[in-house]
């Protein structure tokens, strides 16, 4: 933080957060996430919102789309807009559209006579709870765009 | 992230969850769920202070409720807060296992 920003912009948080392609790294967002949050008012539905679907979509990157290799970057950039906030989420990893993934390679047939459903839920829980979700194929890798309504 | 175990009335283990079940969380309790679920035969899930739960925190609580499953138990649900129980909803794991906001009818669900 440079010497010369006053105690009020210091306070803020920071925009953007970038963590290294492990499932461990993740919880550096809960209190990134907290931090914008907090600053911003979100109402607590908002804010779980929020939690719930970077989770998913960073541990969808780490697993699916770097396959599990460590040590890859993953970017997530904050705004907010008029009544909302956007998180943009960038990664490196090959083309892989969240979107347009079913999901369902990622629970193997599921034991007999017990159907309770596992794969694919990141997605639906990210469609479920976020206000919208948008996908664009960058040249070098993927970003995907999450917008929250703050009121439900 | 906290748990608990507790033998209530008629064979039913209570397993209390405490915090957030986000992958630190779950991770933090996948253990000592697996050994309850290995020996469990009436098996009610206490959700009522899980703050948070998302789809590694479900895994959790869905691979100990098949094994239980596997041997013929039974497993419910019990109290999670809305955001929670929307969670829950929203990966239809409610429809294999019964949410229940009050005690008496999740131990009746369980006989």
């Amino acid at each position: 933080m440079p010497s010369f920003m006053s105690g009020e912009a210091a306070a803020k948080s920071e925009p953007r957060l970038t963590i290294q392609s492990r499932l461990e790294d993740l919880a550096l967002l809960w209190s990134w996430v907290e931090s914008i949050a907090e600053e911003h008012a979100a109402p607590a539905q908002t804010r779980f919102a929020i939690h719930l679907c970077l989770e998913e979509a960073l541990s969808n990157i780490v697993r699916h789309g770097y396959g599990g290799q460590p040590g890859r970057p993953i970017d997530v950039e904050f705004s907010s807009a008029p009544g909302e906030l956007v998180f943009t989420v960038e990664d490196e990893a090959p083309a892989f559209d969240p979107l347009a993934y079913s999901g369902r390679d990622q629970d193997p047939v599921p034991p007999a006579g017990d159907s309770i459903p596992l794969g694919g839920q990141g997605i639906r829980l990210m469609r479920k709870f976020a206000g919208s979700l948008g996908y664009t194929r960058l040249v070098n890798g993927n970003r995907l765009t999450l917008r929250f309504p703050m009121v439900p | 992230m906290q748990i608990s175990t507790e033998e209530l009335t008629d064979g039913i283990t209570k397993v209390a969850l405490d915090g957030r079940l986000d992958i630190a969380g779950a991770a933090a309790v996948d253990l000592k769920m697996n050994v309850v679920a290995g020996s469990a035969q009436k098996l009610l899930i206490d959700l009522q202070n899980v703050t948070f739960l998302g789809s590694m925190g479900l895994r959790s609580i869905v691979l100990p409720a098949r094994a239980v499953h596997s041997r013929g138990g039974k497993v419910v649900l019990f109290a999670p807060g809305e955001m929670v129980e929307s969670v829950l909803k929203t990966s239809g794991i409610d429809a294999m296992l019964p949410i229940h906001h009050d005690l008496a009818a999740a131990i009746a669900a369980l006989q």
